[in-house]
């Protein structure tokens, strides 16, 4: 191909390019769940693949396959451990502290480079989920680990092959140390194909348009990306966006955690400040970043928001470029090393809702109330009666569904690539009687246009030495948000023996030990509603009641009153005549409106100041510390900021082996 | 002697295959298709075969026929009102579905309303264990209520679908005796007897689809059979189905389920015909209409079957012939947007107001508009007479595209057409990695109004080496219908672990369905000739969530060979997945059969080969490439078996057009097939 090519491609052959290059990446894909063996990959589709320019932007992934969390990780921190690439050469790594590519120990990143001829073209890359590295815990997860140590062996960015031949003794090193060697090497196997897929696909498109344009091809889709994302911010005004939300708890049974974002939008350009968020916590809800402004984890919700707002745009690394993330260093999107960062998922999901928000403020009438979520991955793990085996399921996600927005409700159930596993699978495997799974009624926000309703599962454990685990749970205490004067969703809920004297709230218990008999009933919070309810149209509260979505009494918060199954036209009428409080553009539960009396933004803030101002092994400690102090101070209401500061002042008092405090610049 | 007819009803046209015994010849029709009153076109179509070949109704010895009737009942939400009765617990298996949307990254992103809407599904209390014993029986102080509630909201027909009746369908007819006792005219379907599946949303979906199109379907076989009869057609039609056999229309009538893809499939069926009757072992068929590019993948002329497959937006779940959709037909509508960006897709012109070349009031312009534009459509007629090119609406639509993209019109049909192409070439990309093979061990077969115009173009993309054109591009799925056989799924869930103590079981439910599979032919078919049997079972490796297909022999599960068994499943796991575990447990899950009554077929004789480069009728100017060729103009009907050509040429016939570009060597072969063969470099 001529040489004009390389500077500018004509934009028909760019989108033939681009589908060629997703044809790669998907074929990498469909290569990957064909091939490998482990569940994650199969059935979860937790795994990524695609393709990177030769310094680490990914300019292409398969759109309907896999995690949908990773378009456009930057590969450039793992790329860049080595100086040299040859044809033949297999990378992979699985430290959250290298680079930043991977985010959690059981992720398995690779990298190979494709070369046409001496070009070395591009990168085939992906990730697969492991269900187990070795480590603390089967399963290498859980909130409770506060060390990376714990979760699992780490690989440093190695070559597992170098110029074609296998690195055996990483091999065995890194087999040796897992609970499941054999479905590991299967699902690395499974890889390396995926890869070699990428690779065939690549050298035919070379073949076909030659390396100089495949190569202006692949520029040119992250240039068009980025068009498409400067062209969004630019249609939006300047300003800034911010938005707070919590994690229930910091830590098993610990304090909420705080995650600040304020979006400033200027021009064509953005800045994401996590300024104000948490110090990074004793437990495995850190998100290793990195600081690098344009990581993709802080970013998840962004790409979500970009494509809702417009389908078309390319989902790919350039659709960052016009962002830069500010993440302070020892926070809990910035950890340091050792922070375990094994469930970084759920702070992540958390920061995915906090950034529609945040574009909600610009833009109320195109973006959803906040979505529901935190019902946890169910698995039980108990004995069969029938055959004395050990029995192990993943029973289902308990999830919840998306809010309410100006085009209409939000879907009932799920807002994710989730799947659930039949109830007639989960009997016929595991000695577990489901008594109910579907929707909760009254669970969404009511609004002009209601919020998702969550899910819920109540089921019966039939054998001893049961145990259940439900990862990612949260939202037993703070619930998603209303918006434009619709009212938050309801929150989780998880009991034990519900309706029986022995009841017990188990809050956000990730780990249940049951008896022979027990009764477990999970749910799912509900999304928030758009817009004020009362001025829902009666026909859609009445089809809503007729469904059980709403309850009788439910639907007294939309105004309506329904007794013994008839419409009380006069009272409805009374109701809805009633004033109306000024529609909130967001509102929070009542839960956190009460929390945050005491817990304001500015004391908050203060408390951020004093915390990132001590060296980072004090900060969760000294958090802590003042929560306890906050907590005895019968004063704090009237002035918080000024109860931080008695509360930090006595409990720096108590450990004066701090040091004299003096501030050190967190951002 | 007599004539053999295969009708399909298709949205636009009404493609009918004509089979005459005597001459052995084959003749084929279309007319256009009449929504507003189905049958019709069949009765048009009747007659025009009169009138042009002479070949009365009271002489035909063998009709089939398939029918969009079913599927538009559930695209257009004018299916049966039903009400869904299901277990106490558990009324959201619809709503819920298997929860995953449909595209994650987007907010708004939406599962399909459910077919039933809440109101309308109603608990039940009873329970049935996941060993087919019975924990609680139907209540029926429940099933009155139940059945209060579904009258109360207009319901007209039910649908019973409890947890575990694919293990024991009991309580669900037991549900449906106590209905029939208090309402005797309100229809009511079981999930089990509609197709016994484990999975409760897959089996419930399935069930309800068969509930809303029943009564529609059933009419319309009625009012069909009538038509016929007072026309003095001698036999009864046999109906079409989704699995790429026919049934009797008695059987139509009660298992509306199995004919609502139908069209597709024997869409496959004909082409697969074709693949075997060209020497083709593996071809992938590419049927491209007006809105919509179809493709199977053929091995030894066979089809992949595949649960699952989409009924408007709707998954059915019984074994379907796997036909997948690539997007863009040839109405398919190109845009540019406000950066510049070129797209085809997946708006489409469809058949009203169609591509602006049509001159039926469409102004965008579509893939068939490029190809006007680029000079290949034009120079003869299509569909029968029943459509003109306008060729200067077609410049006006993608002078358009070519204003915003910066370039000339003629360029800018070469772009969308290449884009087309492309997008094809990703989805079909997909299809091949799925399976794990690679499209250059393959032919294409191009049929279809369109298909023939993209075949060589997408072919060389893929770097398929040959494409075929079928004589009767436009009628295959007619022609599918005139060869299928008589077939039936039957299937039961049995949860065995493949080993000795398991074996009497297998072959206890291996009886059960062979006693049933011989009672369907013979008894409600009436079949007296050779029958074919099948036997496959669902299985994985204990602790999988999903099973694979493996044939099995009949004399395993008699002789309680469970060893073979388990190594038919590692050969096939491996074939599949690229690995196996010969130490694993074993699991079976479902065993099914599959019985086939085979049906006559015509006979179509093999001409001689006669070695003729004929010359063209015209030459005719193309663009390609940005340049301008003068491209061979061929009639169909002037290419003899052993005729030769080298592209670029132009070939076109009554239904088609096809393109053959630069590089492309044509023939005929001894059934009239068109062979392009890609060149080397």
């Amino acid at each position: 191909m001529d040489s004009h090519q390389k500077t500018v491609l004509d934009p028909v052959t760019l989108q033939i390019l681009k589908s060629h290059f997703e044809a790669a990446a998907e074929s990498m894909a469909y290569t990957l769940l064909r091939t490998a063996h482990s569940a994650f990959v199969k059935e979860t589709e937790d795994f990524t693949s695609g393709l990177t320019t030769p310094d680490g932007q990914t300019f292409a992934s398969p759109k309907d396959l896999g995690a949908t969390w990773f378009i456009g990780l930057d590969y450039a921190g793992a790329i860049g451990a080595f100086d040299e690439y040859r044809p033949g050469d297999i990378c992979i790594t699985n430290d959250p502290y290298s680079g930043f590519v991977c985010t959690h120990a059981p992720d398995m990143h690779l990298w190979m480079p494709i070369f046409a001829g001496e070009t070395l073209v591009c990168f085939a890359v992906g990730h697969i989920h492991n269900t187990d590295m070795g480590g603390a815990v089967p399963a290498s997860l859980s909130r409770a680990l506060t060390e990376v140590h714990q979760e699992g062996i780490r690989i440093p960015p190695s070559k597992l092959v170098s110029a074609g031949v296998m690195d055996e003794t990483l091999l065995k090193v890194m087999l040796r140390n897992v609970r499941m060697p054999e479905q590991n090497w299967g699902d690395l196997k499974a890889q390396i194909a995926s890869l070699k897929t990428a690779e065939r696909k690549i050298l035919e498109a070379v073949a076909r348009f030659g390396t100089a344009t495949v190569i202006a091809g692949m520029h040119g889709v992250l240039d068009l990306a980025e068009r498409q994302a400067r062209r969004l911010f630019a249609s939006i005004p300047d300003g800034d966006y911010g938005f707070t939300d919590y994690i229930d708890e910091d830590s098993p049974g610990g304090v909420p955690c705080r995650l600040k974002l304020t979006i400033r939008i200027a021009g064509d350009e953005a800045v994401f400040d996590f300024t104000g968020s948490d110090p990074q916590l004793q437990s495995a809800l850190n998100m290793p970043t990195g600081g690098l402004p344009r990581h993709i984890l802080p970013l998840v919700g962004y790409n979500y928001v970009v494509y809702s707002l417009d389908p078309t745009v390319a989902l790919n690394g350039g659709l960052a470029r016009p962002v830069r993330c500010i993440l302070p260093e020892g926070s809990v999107v910035n950890p340091q090393h050792p922070a375990a960062t094994g469930m970084r998922s759920l702070t992540c999901v958390r920061i995915q809702g906090m950034v529609i928000g945040a574009f909600s403020r610009a833009l109320p009438d195109r973006l959803p109330a906040g979505p529901a979520g935190g019902g946890g991955i169910l698995n039980v793990r108990t004995t069969d009666a029938r055959t004395g085996r050990l029995a192990m399921a993943s029973i289902n996600p308990i999830t919840g569904g998306g809010g309410g927005a100006a085009e209409g409700d939000g879907l009932d159930g799920s807002n994710s690539f989730l799947k659930n596993t039949p109830v007639e699978i989960t009997e016929a495997e595991v000695p577990i009687r489901v008594l109910s799974y579907g929707l909760m009624p009254d669970s969404g926000g009511a609004g002009h246009h209601r919020g998702g309703l969550g899910t819920q599962m109540t089921f019966r454990l039939a054998t001893p030495n049961s145990v259940v685990t439900a990862r990612n749970r949260d939202r037993v205490r703070f619930s998603s948000w209303g918006a434009q004067g619709g009212a938050p969703g309801a929150t989780c809920g998880f009991t034990r023996n519900p309706g029986t004297p022995r009841a017990e709230a188990l809050g956000n218990t990730d780990v249940v030990r049951c008896a022979p008999g027990d009764v477990l009933s999970i749910s799912a919070s509900g999304a928030g509603g758009w817009g004020d309810p009362f001025t829902r149209p009666l026909a859609a509260v009445l089809q809503d009641v007729a469904e059980g979505k709403v309850t009788e009494a439910g639907a007294r918060a939309y105004g309506v009153v329904i007794a013994a199954g008839a419409l009380d036209a006069a009272a409805t009428g009374a109701l809805r005549a009633t004033p109306r409080p000024e529609p909130q553009a967001i509102l929070f539960d009542a839960a956190r409106q009460e929390f945050e009396k005491i817990w304001s933004e500015a004391a908050w803030d203060r408390l951020a100041e004093l915390l990132f101002a001590l060296p980072v092994e004090w900060r969760f400690f000294m958090k802590h510390e003042v929560f306890a102090e906050m907590a005895a101070d019968a004063q704090a209401q009237a002035d918080p900021v000024a109860a931080i500061e008695r509360g930090f002042a006595a409990a720096a008092a108590r450990h004066p082996q701090i040091g004299p405090v003096t501030r050190r610049d967190a951002a | 002697m007599g004539y053999r007819i295969g009708v399909d009803i298709g949205g636009t046209f009404t493609d009918f295959c004509v089979f005459d015994e005597a001459s052995q010849a084959l003749a084929t029709l279309k007319v256009l298709s009449r929504p507003d009153a189905p049958g019709e076109e069949v009765l048009h179509g009747l007659q025009e075969i009169e009138r042009r070949f002479g070949m009365a109704p009271t002489e035909v010895s063998y009709f089939t026929h398939g029918s969009t009737v079913g599927v538009n009942a559930i695209i257009q939400g004018k299916g049966a009102k039903l009400a869904l009765l299901v277990t106490e617990g558990f009324r959201d298996v619809l709503e819920l579905a298997r929860l995953k949307i449909p595209d994650p990254y987007h907010l708004f992103s939406r599962r399909p309303a459910p077919l039933v809407p809440r109101d309308r599904v109603i608990g039940v209390r009873e329970r049935m264990n996941p060993d087919g014993s019975t924990d609680t029986a139907p209540d029926e102080d429940s099933l009155r209520d139940a059945l209060a509630i579904a009258e109360a909201r207009g319901a007209e027909a039910i649908v019973i679908a409890f947890l575990h009746a694919y293990a024991n369908p009991a309580h669900e007819r037991q549900a449906r005796a106590f209905l029939n006792g208090l309402r005797p005219d309100l229809p009511v379907f079981c999930s089990a007897e509609v197709w016994p599946i484990v999975r409760e949303y897959e089996r419930s979906i399935t069930a309800c689809i068969h509930g809303a199109v029943q009564p529609r379907v059933a009419h319309y076989i009625t009012r069909l059979e009538q038509a016929l009869a007072a026309r003095g057609v001698p036999v009864a039609p046999m109906i079409t189905k989704s699995n790429g056999g026919v049934m009797t229309a008695a059987a139509g009538k009660t298992r509306g389920i199995e004919m609502l893809l139908s069209g597709t499939a024997a869409g496959a069926i004909g082409a697969g015909f074709v693949a075997r009757q060209a020497g083709f072992p593996r071809v992938m068929s590419l049927d491209v209409g007006g809105t919509s590019a179809d493709v199977a993948l053929l091995r030894d002329g066979m089809p992949d079957f595949r649960a699952g497959e989409l009924v408007g937006q709707y998954p059915v779940y019984l074994p379907t012939v796997s036909v997948s959709s690539i997007g863009a037909g040839g109405g398919s509508i190109a845009g540019v947007d406000a950066l510049g960006v070129l797209r085809v897709g997946p708006d489409s012109a469809g058949s009203v107001p169609g591509p602006a070349c049509y001159g039926r009031g469409g102004v965008q312009a579509t893939i068939t508009d490029a190809f006007a534009v680029k000079g290949v459509l034009g120079a003869g007629e299509l569909g029968y007479g029943a459509v003109r090119i306008h060729r200067d609406a077609a410049v006006a639509a993608l002078e358009g595209i070519g204003e915003a993209l910066g370039r000339d019109g003629a360029a800018a049909a070469e772009a969308v057409i290449a884009l087309a192409v492309a997008n094809m070439y990703r989805e079909v990309s997909r299809l091949f990695s799925q399976v794990g093979e690679e499209p250059s061990g393959y032919a294409l077969l191009a049929f279809g109004g369109a298909g023939p115009m993209l075949g060589c173009l997408l072919a060389e993309e893929l770097g398929m080496a040959a494409v075929i054109v079928p004589r009767t591009p436009g009628v295959l799925a007619a022609l599918g219908g005139l060869l299928a056989d008589l077939r039936s799924d039957f299937l039961r869930v049995v949860f065995l672990d493949v080993a000795a103590a398991a074996m009497p079981a297998l072959a206890e439910a291996y009886d059960g369905l062979l006693t049933e599979a011989r009672a369907w032919l013979r008894d409600s078919q009436g079949h007296r000739g050779e029958a074919l049997v099948t036997v496959t079972a669902d299985m994985r490796y204990r602790g999988q969530s999903y099973e694979i297909e493996v044939p099995l022999e009949p004399e395993w599960i008699a002789g309680g060979a469970h060893a073979r068994m388990a190594e038919a499943f590692h050969a096939r796991h491996a074939e599949i997945y690229g690995h196996a575990d010969a130490k694993a447990d074993v699991h079976l899950v479902a065993l099914r059969v599959v019985i086939a009554g085979v049906t006559p077929k015509p006979a179509l004789p093999a001409a001689g080969l006669v070695d003729s480069q004929p010359a063209p009728e015209a030459l005719v100017a193309v663009t390609h490439g940005g340049g301008l060729l003068q491209a061979s103009l061929f009639r169909r009907d002037a290419l003899p078996p052993g005729a030769r050509f080298a592209g670029p040429a132009v070939v076109v016939q009554d239904d088609t057009t096809s393109w053959v570009p630069p590089g492309f060597a044509g023939s005929v072969d001894a059934y009239g097939n068109l062979i392009l063969r890609r060149g080397e470099g």
